[in-house]
Order: structure tokens, then sequence, then C-alpha cells
């Protein structure tokens, strides 16, 4: 079964990133990116995405409000906040809309976590 | 300047452990960008007035320079800056892309490079140190700004002219590439009392009830 | 992983340290044997999970906090430890301890242990404290750079060495644009291999004063493994003040050659002069006192020549070995006179007079001057301008020229004497300092002889320059030339070429008067007279020969050897016309002191002085002011007779024209106006013929002898006209006239000067003063009577 993960992140370079790591840990997943929320709706309102990496400082929208928003139309999205902006109070609003945190800069193992645990609950759904 | 408002050693003393446990965490994310050894010098911390502020900062003005600008407001109010000599930035877009970009690509991605390696860099820092404080900061999205010292330490227009200013000095070299660069924050402290009663909290913590 | 700042660190490694285990998950600490024996605690406390507040169990209690706060930053994640803390042991001691570590992160970054060494640094700590006091004292600033790093660790001292706000760390940048350029980085980002020193001289400039220093560096280059890593461990201190020293002991070493030379040049020079002006001074007074002497021994023999020709009349053979004696003592007299030129003890006493008529005259002793070898020629332009000049300066100047020709030439060679009339026009005058544009009147003298190279043609006029061998010559010849040529209002220039011969030009200002012609004195009828002359002289013989001459004239003399004595006979009321006086008399009192006494007795009485041997009380700037009558010996009974007549016929008496010598053009038409006039002159003579002149004039004089006296009589009375002397004792003349103006604004100015230059003042009415210039005679006098007088006057 073909997995989609969106990457949301305004810097290209993050995005390359985030790539370059799924790459590593899931060969055979399909990626598809958004480089700003509306983007990143815009997507996800054409296509079909099994899980969504969201980058947190972004400019109008920013990571969280996007990720409650999508929340509320995908309660089951895996989502994952990726940030280097790793205060408490960001981490604990995360968590309150069931999201996973993960620190920039990602690597492999820093997304290994979430990766494992998103894969296992799509399966658990797709048997 | 009212000699009430500077911090006394053990103020400094803490006020640098979390310059440093939020400095120390940039540095090992720096790290896993590029992927090699990141070495950071100790601290060096002082409140000054504004004029002098202005002087040290004249005194380490480079001409020309390449920056990461990062405002965070809160508690506290500043502004930070990751700096490099600017002939050193193309250098670390090079390190932090883990040379797999061509130089047409490097020039290119250039701006986007610096944007997001100060982000993490300085965000992780102030993170950190707010989250020491039991604080939380908003940060503007951080923008990369060329110019001498003039430009990118700008005073701002809503800091108090007798308020006092933090200014930190903090640098790091990544070896192996040459690149070195230094970490600035200057902090408008509108309310020393304010952070001093943090501090105090953040030693406390730490201390616990002590002989 | 992290680098230690401290500059002395890599001396921790050789002492035994002590080591901990912090584990962070389970909060229990692990020591060795080293640790405990450090913190004085039991070797059974080693290897075994203690609790973590250990750690903080021996530490001062004035370092706790601040330990504290330094563990949880590495408890939080910081990365650096490196700190000194006291520790108390049970024995109660207290050492300084050195603790580095570091935090052990997980795979998430969350510190999983902190480890660490401690070492003892109490000695350290000690002269680390001694070290920084003697850095401080001694102004030595010490610096640590570890390559790669974009900042310097530094001392306070030395950021204040650079004028740096003190700071424990500096950017390299910061320090390294302090330096001058050209120097080389105060702090070397790179390194050459076989480099091990960091010994340096640096010009640097300030940051806070932009003051300039000289800035030593001393240190050693560390390095580290076999990367190319290196560290730089120095100092630098101060250096300008030795720097300074240093350069200035160069320059004065350098230079010392040269200003030892030029001292000694100028000792030698200084030395020479003064020989030089000495020998000339010594000479001076014994010709100047030889030919006084001489003079009035010719005056003896002259003057009884005189009267012997009376006793040999009609013996014709007589008569000739009379006249061959007189001419000899003729001849005598000018020796006599030229040695008391050379003694520059005659004075100037223009003449008007045709220099073509002069230089045919001086003919005769210029061949013999000049030896057999030379040829002169003489060249005189017909309509001939006059000039007025002392004969005498003329004639040694034309000699002075004649013998440096001579010179020039070796004894062979062509000598011409060219005379003519000459116009300078404006662009000379101005291509040629104090030249006036007008007529002159110029003497060539142009020899054959080696020329004068260029490098010194400035110079040959100055006293002392000769390029003749020591001992021939005095250098003084042109000097003296150029100084009466000056003096006389002319103007002298050289032309040369080396190798082919040389021109002196003399230009001498045209004067329009008719030619004051030296009245044949072997001829004309002598007048006498019969008014009573008083004869004082100290010189028996002399006074002897000259009663004898003057009664034979037929007045009635009475005489006198000394001032003391005449005053006697002034005293006895006896009426006296003439006063003839030498003016060098022995005793108290001065012939000067007798004349003023004699005036303000006898109003009347004339004064006529004699000398051989002037002096300066009645000469004034080197030239006889007229008005001061002088016979100078030795003189003729001719020239004896005449001046007695003009002497007396000055007092205001009605006299024949026929001995008239002052060469007036015009007559002295007068001011139609009587005007009351201040006449201010410190010289008596001067101001007792002036006056004189005055009166006859017929205005009403006022005197006063300085501005003292001219002020005070400015105060009583009101002036028309006043007549200062430009040097006045005390005030200056042009000050005098302002401050008279101020007084009087009505008054004119008019300034009598010796010196050529009419003083400038601020003043209109100082600007519009006539200038009367010295030596002035009558018509002089009235002209300028006449042109103060016609400009409005200030109101």
């Amino acid at each position: 079964m073909a997995v989609t993960v969106l990457i949301v992140d305004d810097s290209k370079l993050a995005r390359i990133v985030a790539n370059k790591a799924l790459l590593a840990l899931q060969p055979e997943w399909q990626r598809v990116e958004a480089g700003s929320a509306a983007q990143a709706l815009e997507v996800i309102s054409k296509q079909q995405v099994d899980i969504a990496l969201i980058d947190f400082n972004m400019a109008e929208k920013d990571g969280l409000e996007l990720a409650a928003e999508l929340r509320q139309t995908y309660p089951e999205l895996p989502i994952a906040i990726i940030t280097a902006n790793i205060q408490d109070e960001i981490i604990a609003r995360a968590r309150a809309i069931n999201a996973a945190f993960v620190s920039k800069p990602i690597t492999k193992e820093g997304l290994d976590g979430f990766v494992s645990g998103a894969a296992l609950r799509l399966r658990s759904k797709n048997p | 300047m009212n000699p009430e408002i500077l911090l006394d050693e053990l103020e400094r003393d803490a006020l640098t452990e979390i310059v440093n446990i939020g400095v120390s965490r940039a540095a090992a994310n720096l790290r896993k960008m590029v992927g090699q050894q990141v070495l950071l010098s100790v601290p060096s911390i002082d409140i000054v007035s504004q004029t002098r502020a202005a002087r040290l900062i004249g005194e380490r003005e480079v001409s020309k320079l390449v920056a990461v600008r990062q405002d965070f407001k809160g508690a506290f109010s500043g502004r930070a800056l990751l700096i490099f000599p600017h002939e050193k930035s193309l250098e670390l877009v090079r390190a932090v892309t883990r040379d797999e970009l061509n130089a047409a690509e490097l020039v290119e991605m250039e701006h986007e490079a610096l944007t997001e390696t100060g982000n993490i860099i300085l965000n992780s820092c102030l993170a950190t140190m707010a989250n020491m404080l039991r604080q939380s900061l908003t940060m503007t999205i951080p923008v990369v700004i060329r110019g001498d010292s003039a430009t990118l330490f700008e005073v701002w227009r809503d800091a108090p002219a007798d308020a006092p200013v933090l200014f930190l000095y903090i640098d790091f070299t990544v070896r192996d590439r040459n690149i070195s660069g230094y970490i600035a924050m200057l902090m408008n402290i509108p309310s020393l009392v304010a952070v001093k009663e943090l501090i105090a909290a953040f030693i406390e913590r730490v201390v616990g009830s002590d002989d | 992983m992290t680098e230690d700042r401290n500059p002395l660190d890599h001396a921790i490694a050789a002492a035994a340290s002590g080591s901990w285990e912090w584990d962070i998950g389970l909060d229990r600490l692990w020591i060795d044997e080293r640790f405990a024996e450090l913190y004085g605690l039991d070797a059974t406390q080693t290897r075994t999970p203690l609790p973590t507040s250990t750690f903080f169990l021996r530490i001062h209690r004035d370092d706790k906090t601040r330990m504290r706060i330094a563990v949880a930053g590495m408890l939080g994640g910081s990365e650096n430890f490196s700190k000194e803390f006291r520790i108390q042991v049970p024995d109660g001691s207290i050492r300084w301890m050195h603790g580095r570590g570091q935090t052990i992160l997980g795979v998430k970054d969350e510190p999983l242990r902190f480890t660490g060494l401690l070492v003892d640094v109490t000695d350290r700590k000690r002269a680390e404290e001694r070290l920084r006091i003697a850095q401080k004292a001694g102004g030595i600033g010490a610096f640590e750079y570890i390559d790669g790093f974009a900042a310097v660790t530094v001392s306070e001292e030395f950021c204040r060495l650079l004028g740096l706000l003190p700071a424990p760390a500096l950017p390299v940048p910061t320090i390294n644009r302090l330096v001058t350029q050209g120097y080389g980085p105060l702090i070397p980002e790179q390194i050459g291999d076989e480099d091990a020193e960091l010994a340096g001289e640096f010009l640097v400039t300030r940051s806070d004063d932009a003051q300039p220093r000289w800035i030593a560096r001393r240190g050693e280059i560390i390095r580290e493994g076999t990367a190319g890593g290196y560290r730089l461990v120095g100092v630098i201190y101060d250096i300008s003040a030795a720097k300074a020293a240093e350069r200035e002991l160069r320059e004065l070493n350098e230079t010392l050659e040269d200003r030892v030379q030029s001292e000694i040049d100028e000792r030698l020079g200084a030395q020479a002069a003064l020989r030089q002006s000495q020998k000339m001074e010594a000479v001076g007074q014994l010709t100047g006192g030889v030919a006084h002497d001489f003079n009035n021994v010719l005056q003896v023999i002259g003057g009884n020549l005189q009267l012997l020709a009376g006793d040999v009349a009609g013996n014709l053979r007589a008569q000739q070995r009379l006249q061959t004696a007189t001419a000899a003592v003729a001849r005598g007299s000018r020796l006599a006179s030229q040695l008391l030129a050379f003694g520059r003890r005659q004075p100037l006493a223009p003449k008007v007079i045709n220099l073509g008529r002069l230089i045919r005259g001086v003919d005769d002793m210029l061949r013999r001057a000049l030896g057999e070898g030379v040829e002169i020629e003489t060249i005189i332009s017909g309509g001939l301008w006059n000039t007025l000049v002392d004969v005498v300066q003329v004639e040694n100047a034309l000699l002075n020229l004649a013998i440096n020709a001579r010179d020039a030439m070796d004894g062979q060679g062509n000598l011409t004497i060219e005379v003519g009339n000459a116009f300078l026009d404006d662009r000379y005058a101005a291509r040629h300092a104090q030249v006036d544009p007008g007529q002159y009147v110029v003497i060539a003298v142009t020899d054959t002889g080696c020329g004068i190279p260029a490098e010194i043609i400035e110079q040959v006029f100055e006293p002392f320059f000769t390029t003749k061998p020591e001992g021939q010559g005095t250098g003084l010849g042109l000097s003296m030339v150029y100084g009466f040529v000056k003096q006389s209002g002319g103007h002298v220039k050289i032309y040369s070429e080396f190798g082919q011969g040389t021109t002196v030009r003399i230009y001498l200002p045209r004067t329009r008067e008719l030619e004051d012609v030296e009245v044949d004195t072997e001829a004309g009828p002598i007048t006498g007279g019969t008014e009573t002359v008083l004869v004082v002289e100290d010189d028996e013989q002399v006074r002897g020969t000259v009663i004898d001459l003057i009664s034979e004239l037929g007045y009635r003399v009475l005489k006198a050897k000394d001032v003391q004595s005449a005053l006697a006979v002034l005293e006895t009321g006896i009426s006296i016309d003439l006063i003839f006086t030498d003016v060098v008399m022995p005793g108290q009192v001065r012939s000067t002191e007798l004349a003023r006494q004699a005036r303000e007795r006898l109003p009347n009485a004339a004064v006529l002085f004699t000398s051989g041997y002037t002096e300066n009380s009645i000469v004034h700037g080197g030239r006889l002011d007229e008005g001061v009558e002088l016979l100078s010996k030795p003189y003729t009974r001719e020239a004896l007779a005449q001046k007695i007549r003009q002497v007396l016929r000055k007092r205001g008496l009605p006299a024949s024209s026929a001995a008239r010598q002052q060469a007036a053009a015009t007559e002295p038409t007068g001011s139609p106006l009587r005007m009351r006039v201040l006449l201010v002159e410190d010289e008596l003579m001067i101001r007792l013929s002036t006056v004189d002149i005055l009166e006859k004039l017929g205005h009403a004089v006022s005197e006063a002898a300085n501005a003292t006296q001219a002020l005070e009589l400015l105060n009583k009375d009101t002036f028309d006209v006043i007549i200062a002397d430009v040097s006045l004792p005390g005030m200056r003349g042009d000050e005098l006239a302002a401050r008279a103006i101020s007084l009087q604004p009505q008054l004119r100015v008019i300034f009598a000067t010796g010196y050529g230059l009419p003083p400038t003042g601020a003043q209109d009415a100082l600007r519009r003063a006539v200038t009367l210039q010295k030596p002035y005679g009558e018509h002089n006098i009235v002209d300028a009577l006449k042109t103060a007088t016609s400009v409005q006057p200030l109101q």
C-alpha cells in the first residue's frame, strides 16, 4: 500500500532534509511537499495524505494552527510538529492536539520514533 | 546606571548557565546538521548601558557580515543574531547541505540554507533558555541580513532610551570546515526586576533548600 | 569536545587528578581514590554509588551556590563544565579545586551522565593571582587564541592596552583592525609550519582615543596534535616610550656627525668673524688715532707753512719750496682721510659733484694702486648728470673695486671705468629689492679677470667674505662699497662670467642741483672779519697756530686750553661771536656741552667745531648733520677763513653771497606765513641749527629734546607744524606724532629721519606726513614746510 507523507515547511532545505530522512527510513513511501499552510490545505484537498510532517515556525499560519485544523477534518491522521523551538509550551500544545513533536534538525534517528509509530497505526487501520 | 538593576555575581553565573544550556543545545543541533565537531567558547555576558553596548558593538565591528536575525518577545524581549564573516557563509551552506549540491545550487540555496540554519540554532538556544526560566517567548521568523554592525545591531525603536542592554557574545567554530562565527544577543530589559525574579526562581529550583 | 580556555591550563595535565561520574537518571555519584583524597573522604567511599549531594559536600559555602548552578546547567544539557572552587576539608584547610567535565547525551539528546576530572590548583591559583597583579602593574596584557575560533580570550589589561572596553573575549578582527597597515595581524589566523615564536612589534591605533602606540607581542605557538591545530599563548605590552627614545637616539646618532660638524663650523666662523672684527676694530682705532694725531701734526705744519707764505713773499725759490711743502701736506691729509675712512671714522659729507670730474681726478691714484700690468681705460659720457655723494667714499669705492679687479686679473689685464647716465624703470625696480625707479649716474668698473662663480656672487658684498687667501685683504672692501652706495640712496650690481671677467655697476641717484665746486683753496680772496673768536684747543702747538691764523684774518681772538677755561671766559661776560673748538677735548666736560652753555649765555654766538677725528656726538648715522658746522683737520688758511665767515653769516647777519657754499639751485622762497613750529630733536647740534634755520625763515619755534618735553609744550601752546625726529629716546617719533595729533588735530607732521624710510602709521595724519631726510638744509626745510602745509588739515 502506498503511503504518502506530506512535508509542510517554508524552508526548502528543511524539506530536503526531511525527505532524506524519510527516504532512509521508508524508501517506498511517497513524499509530497508544501511550502505553506495554505499550500498544504490545497494539496490535501486534492490527494490522499497518510502522514503529515509540519514545521511550526511558518509565516501567516503557524504549524500548530494548521495541525489543529487538520485534526478537525482528519482525526486519525498521524501528525508530527517539526521544530527547533523546543519550548515546553510548544510541546504541550502539540500533545494537546494529539500531534507528535520532533525537534529539528531532523535526523533519521530523530524521526524514527514517530515514523515507526505512524507506520504501525496505518497498518493497524489497513490490515 | 542604577547598581540595583545590575546582576550580581550569582545572577550572572545563573544567566551564564542558562545561556550555556541554550547554546549547547544549539551547538548539538549544528553538529547534527554539519556532521562535524563544533566548538563553543564560554559565553561572555554583560549588562551595560546602551551607550556602552553601542561601543562594544562598534569594537566588534567587522566590515562585511552575514547574519540571521530573530527577535523574541515575552518576559524579556530582544534580538538574537547568528553572525558570520561574509566569506564564511557559503562554506556553512555547503556544510549543512552535506556537500550534495553543486556550485550553482549552492548559490541558489545560500539564502535558504542560512535562514534555516539560523532558525534552528537561534530557536534551540532561545527555546532552551525560555524553558529554563519557565517562560514562553514568541519568536519572529528569522531573516537573513547583510551589512556592518550598525545594520545588524540597530537599536529598536520600542526600547526606552535608558533601558540597559544584556550584551552576550559567544563564538563557535566548525573546525574542519574553517567556519567560525558568533551568536550575539541584545536584550532590552524593561523590567530587570522581573528577569531577576525569574533568575532567582531558577536558582532556587536548582540549588534547593540548602545550608 | 569542549576546550578549556584557561591560559595556563596545559599545566593541569601534569597534576594528578581525581575523577567522578554523576549518573543523572539514577541520581548517583561515583568517585575514585584521588577524588576521595582531595575531598578528604574515606577510601570506602570510592567506587560505590553515593548520593549526588556528596559532590557539594566539601565545597566552601561561598562557592556552593555557584557550583550548584553550574552543575544544574550541565544536567540541563550544557556542554562545558570548567569551574574553580574552594573546598574545605575536615582539618579546616581550604584548597582551590579545578573541575573539568562534560555531559554524555543519549539518543534524544537527553543528558545521561555528567563526568569529569578534579585537580588541586591551590598553588597555581596563587601564582595566577600574582601573575595577574604583576601583569596589571606592568601593563602586560595576556591573550590566548585557539585557531579556528572567531574570538581570542584576553585579560582586562589586554583590552586596556588597546583602548577597548574590558571583556573576557574579543573577536579577532576587533583586535587586528587596530594595527596599522603593513605590520601584519596581532593575532594571526594562520601560522607557518616553521614558526615557533610570536615575537613582534606593531604600530596600533588605540580604539578609544585613536592615539598611535607601539605594542610588543611575545608568546608561544603550541601545536596540538597532528591535525595542524594550534594555540597561541602570549602577552602584549606598550613600548611606545621605548620606541620614541629609540627613534630619537637614532636620529641623534645619524645627525650627530653633522651636528658636531656644523657646531664646529659655527664656532670657527664666529671666532674668525670675531677675530676679524676685533682686528678691524683694533686697526680702526689704531689708524683712527694715528690719523688724528697725524692730522694735528699736519695742521701745525700746514698752518705754519701758510704763515710762512707771508714771510717769504718776494723770495721766489722759497715760495716754490713752500708750495711743494703745502702740496705734500695736502696729500698727507688725503692719506689721513683714507685711513680714517678705513677706520670708519669719516662721516659722510655728501656734496653735489660731477662724477666725471672725480674719476679724472683719481686716475693718478688708480694707476699707482694697480701697477703697470693693468691697462686702465676711462670712458665718461657727455652731458653727465650730477649726483649727491661723499667724494672720499666714491674714491674709496673705486679704489676697492680697482684693487679687486687687479687681483682677479693677477696684475695683468684691462680695467675699464665708465661713467654715464642711466634710467632704472619700474620693471627693474620691481625686480630688485630696495631700488627706486628713477634717474641715476652709473659708474661701471670692468675687468678681464677670473670672474666670480655663480654660487658665490650673492655673497661678495657680505662683510668678511673674501676669496683671497688669508692675510690678503680684509673682506671689507666690497661691503664698504655696498654700505656707502646704499647710504647714498643708490644701487650696486655685479655681473660676472666665470673665467671671463667681472663688471661692477654702481648707480647713484641723480641730483638736479648744481655742483658744489670745491673752491680752489689756493686762490681767491680771503675774507677776514673783526668779530671776537674764542679758540678752544688743548694741543698747544695747534692752538698757537690756529690763533695766529685767525688773528691774521683780523679777528679778535680769545683762547682757552680746555672746556673749563672756555666756560670761565664765557663767565666774564665778554661778548663772543664765534667759538671755535676741537670736538675731542680732554676733561670732564664735552665740547658739545660747551656749545650748549655758550648758546645759553650768548644766543648770538656761533659755534664751529673742528676735528681730525669725529665722534658720535656730532655725527648722526655716519653722516654729518647739516647745521652742525665742522671744519675737518687739516684745513688751509683759506678754508678756515671761509668757514668762519660762513658760520658767522649763518647767525643771521647779512652776508655777501660770494662764499655761499650750499649750492642751492633756487633760493628758498620761505613760507609766506609765520608758523608756530614745534621741533623735537634729541641731538643738540642738529636741534640748534634747525632752530636757527626756522627762525631765520621767520617762524616761531619751540624746541623739545624728547617726547616728554614735547608733550608738555603741546599741552601749553598751540602749534601749526611739528617736526619730529623719528628716533627719539623713550618714544618713537611716529608715536609722539600720533599723540600730538590727538591733542592738536590741526597739526601738520614732518618727520626728520636719517634712515630714508618714513614711519608708517594707521592714522591719516601720519600717512600724509612729510619726510625730511637728514642731512637737511634750509631749502629742504622750506620744501617740507610747504608740502606739509599744502595738505588739508584733518578736522
